[in-house]
């Protein structure tokens, strides 16, 4: 038995699907693939899947990864990813078939790039509003965690926001803490972005990569 | 992608239903296609998407060369109100296309309460919904599956009903239209010819007459139209279409597994029961045909889990032979096999051993009457003794829950009746508690699910009244209080849309405006508890002056002319008057198997009838 990562993409309308459909769809991918997996010993047999760090509905994935357990000496890692490709839809892509360097507990980091376009006003006017969503002495966001809300200041982690306008979207990139200890997602961004500024805008995201505390690429 | 489509779909819940794109959908290229076929199921995307007949007929149709049969849902009230505020119309999950497009608009009529959905659907789609006010061939609607057995209400809305089951018939009215489409034909030309394909109805090719006291007086047919209509079925189940693959669900729908039908129709008669009566004479398919299935199914969907579907699939002659050839791959490939309808009075420790020997599910029984004089007069042929022996049996294989469901209100029906369901219930208790090898610390659970009986066409009970939605609340408030202890779980179904359930199942046109006047008062989801709202429902029959009760507790007497009667589902009326005299005596009748009653299906030459018993 040997634990392999599976990288795959999370495209088009793919991001509809919620975490938990993504986890009922692949097992029946898996299946149908008919790679030899390894299987739990309980009275309810199931295949071993962790997925890296779960993407939010409504966002896409461009290297989003689940770790599989095969049995090794029945199948190569090429034949894993090839069986897959024909198992998933095309809005899931399989990218690479790997084996795990980093533990998905180590995930501190995620990078993100949004594409704001407005349903009101012009690409203009939404880029001043961000700016002053910016400028603002704090931006207070509400998150709903284990323990009930949590409000906190957003405003410390938008330092390494950038963006740039292009036609008439605004491209935002940022850096946001993610994984088990401490998550943040960037739709709060552009949740306060709507609330403490009015602004009006359809939002497309995309999750890019994830990083350890070191800002070392997830592998 | 429909345009706007994406800037709503993550303002509601979620957002997995209205985008398509799932495994085994089938997308054609549509210069290549002159039929465009919009499948609708009128309700939303997880029930319709557990739905075998639609899967069926999906895959039936798009086997066509020219042919394009696409799902259409009922989308849920908040993704409803954003289209209608954004001018998206209803489109078809496939090609993302306006179903007002397209040529043929089918729906399927599981259960009545589900016809508001269909008013809205057609609405939403930007479709006239009177049939009179559409013109040209195109947006012809068309409806079958269970309830059109009585169409009538639905008679204004839907230029024609298919009656009984759609493999072939589908396939033949598809390709009818085709030659007309070709032709320039008109719509009444082309209803005109629909009308002889064998089990198609047209309602607009009938006049109603009804006489001083609200009955009908006289059903007639015009312009070259069958004085009756007969259901159409399969005889050979063997080599009747059944799809290779299905559509897989992204999202977690209601019955989220393969399912194999074991075979069609029913050998019981239980008297309430239209399903029994409707798709009659049983028929089965081998052992080879279902493994086969199965196995394909399972290839092309990924799932691990089968279901073995039927009326009663405890009743098929070789469930153990087929479960002894499942095993011989299911177990290797961790996939759990289930039984959804299981008898009470032939369930065995072997069934039990097999279906259990890789997954386990709960186990649920249907003795429907709490005593065994409503078991008799219900035709039910199921003894305490039975029941008694098989929670035994469950309980001494480590089951601990138990769900039973009954009905109330049925004919002849006393409180004492209905304190026989607490009373069962407790029996059944005291059989775990009876039971030697039971582990310790372990507890029983029972659950008594009561729903209200609905009188329906094409069964012996449909010339009885309901019961009012007083009487009903007085019967479950009796069966609460009978129950003593706390290991006994008591629901029961809201009366309020069991009364609005049983109007429609017996009703005529005269419900077409009715519908109408709901449909424009916002009725819709009549399924759902959360949606349905009888006061509202009460205010359309007032506004067109139709009395519910006239339809849902008025005794009919048997010589009145039913609404359904110039339809023909192969069981006669004097069968079901016979039977329902037999029922007021508590009189039982044999099943199918053990000596033929009679009641007319054999003159679909085929099935049970013609079986060696």
């Amino acid at each position: 038995m040997k634990t392999v990562r599976v990288w795959f993409r999370k495209t088009g309308a793919a991001c509809y699907i919620s975490h938990l459909d993504l986890t009922h769809c692949m097992a029946r991918a898996l299946h149908r693939s008919r790679i030899p997996l390894w299987y739990t010993q309980g009275f309810n047999p199931r295949a071993h899947m962790v997925f890296a760090l779960p993407l939010p509905l409504g966002m896409e994935g461009a290297r989003e990864s689940v770790d599989i357990k095969i049995e090794e000496e029945q199948i190569t890692m090429e034949e894993v990813q090839e069986r897959l490709i024909r198992s998933l839809p095309a809005t899931l892509p399989v990218i690479a078939v790997t084996e795990p360097k980093m533990k998905p507990g180590k995930i501190a980091w995620a990078s993100y790039r949004l594409r704001l376009e407005p349903e009101q006003g012009s690409v203009e006017e939404l880029a001043e509003k961000l700016n002053a969503l910016l400028a603002q002495p704090e931006i207070p966001v509400d998150k709903h965690t284990k323990s009930g809300m949590a409000h906190f200041d957003l405003k410390p982690y938008l330092e390494e926001l950038s963006a740039s306008q292009e036609k008439e979207t605004l491209k935002l990139s940022l850096f946001l803490p993610a994984g088990s200890e401490k998550n943040i997602s960037p739709f709060l961004l552009t949740e306060a972005l709507t609330a403490q500024q009015e602004a009006m805008f359809f939002c497309r995201s995309v999750r890019t990569n994830l990083y350890d505390a070191d800002r070392k690429i997830f592998e | 992608m429909v345009p706007g489509l994406e800037k709503i779909l993550l303002k509601v819940q979620k957002p997995g239903r209205y985008v398509g794109g799932e495994l085994n959908s089938v997308i054609k290229d549509k210069d290549a296609v002159d039929i465009r076929f919009a499948f609708c199921f009128p309700d939303i995307y997880e029930v319709g998407m557990s739905h075998l007949g639609m899967k069926i007929l999906y895959s039936c149709l798009n086997r066509m060369e020219g042919v394009w049969c696409e799902r259409v849902f009922a989308p849920w009230t908040d993704m409803e109100a954003l289209m209608r505020e954004r001018d998206i119309p209803l489109y078809a999950l496939e090609s993302g296309d306006p179903v007002k497009d397209f040529d043929i608009i089918g729906f399927t009529l599981q259960y009545e309460l589900s016809y508001s959905n269909v008013l809205n659907m057609l609405d939403l789609a930007g479709v006239p919904l009177l049939a009179s006010e559409r013109r040209g061939l195109s947006q012809l609607v068309v409806a079958g599956g269970p309830c059109a057995c009585n169409p009538e209400p639905l008679a204004d809305f839907v230029d024609l009903f298919f009656l009984g089951e759609g493999e072939e018939m589908d396939c033949e009215l598809v390709e009818l239209y085709r030659a007309h489409k070709k032709k320039g034909s008109s719509r009444e030309e082309f209803l005109r010819e629909a009308a002889h394909i064998p089990g198609v109805y047209v309602p607009s090719l009938y006049e109603v007459k009804y006489g001083e006291d609200g009955t009908i007086a006289s059903v007639t047919p015009h312009s070259g139209a069958p004085k009756k209509v007969t259901k159409r079925l399969m005889l050979q189940m063997d080599q009747s279409f059944f799809p290779k693959s299905f559509v897989v669900p992204y999202l977690e729908i209601v019955h989220d597994r393969a399912v194999a039908e074991v075979f069609r129709g029913c050998i019981r008669g239980c008297r309430f029961c239209q399903a029994g009566f409707l798709y009659r004479p049983l028929r089965e398919k081998s052992v080879e045909t279902v493994n086969r299935q199965c196995r394909s199914l399972c290839e092309t969907t990924g799932y691990d889990e089968i279901s073995l579907s039927s009326l009663s699939t405890s009743d098929y002659s070789k469930l153990n032979s087929l479960l002894d050839e499942l095993l011989t791959w299911t177990k290797e490939e961790k996939t759990g096999i289930s039984l959804p309808s299981l008898r009470v009075d032939n369930f065995s420790t072997e069934v039990m051993d097999k279906i259990s020997s890789v997954r386990r599910s709960g186990l649920t029984f249907a003795p429907e009457a709490g005593t065994q004089r409503l078991r008799d007069v219900i035709n039910k042929n199921v003894t305490e003794e039975e029941l008694m022996k098989t929670v035994t049996t469950a309980f001494s294989g480590g089951w601990s829950s138990v769900k039973l469901y009954f009905m109330i209100g049925l004919p002849t029906e006393t409180l004492d009746d209905v304190a026989g369901i607490a009373a069962l219930g407790q029996k059944v208790v005291d059989a775990f508690y009876a039971n030697p090898n039971k582990k310790k610390g372990k507890g029983v659970s029972v659950t008594l699910s009561a729903s209200g009986f609905v009188p329906k066409a094409f069964t012996p009970f449909q010339w009885e009244p309901q019961d009012t939605i007083e009487m009903l609340h007085e019967k479950q408030r009796h069966l609460v209080s009978s129950v003593t202890t706390r290991k006994i779980i008591c629901n029961y179904h809201d009366a309020d849309t069991s009364f609005m359930e049983a109007v429609f199942a017996r009703g005529d046109r005269r419900l077409g405006p009715v519908l109408l006047e709901a449909h424009r008062l916002g009725c819709k989801f009549d399924g759902w508890n959360d949606y349905f709202s009888l006061a509202r429902w009460r205010q359309a029959f007032e506004a067109c002056g139709v009395s519910p009760e006239f339809y849902a507790n008025r005794r009919r007497s048997f010589d009145e002319i039913l609404p359904w009667d110039h339809l023909d589902y192969g069981v006669s009326k004097e069968f079901f008057r016979r039977e329902c005299e037999k029922a007021y005596a508590a009189s039982t009748t044999p099943n199918c198997r053990e000596k033929c009653s009679a009641c007319g299906a054999a003159c679909f030459q085929g099935g049970i009838c013609y079986e060696n018993r």
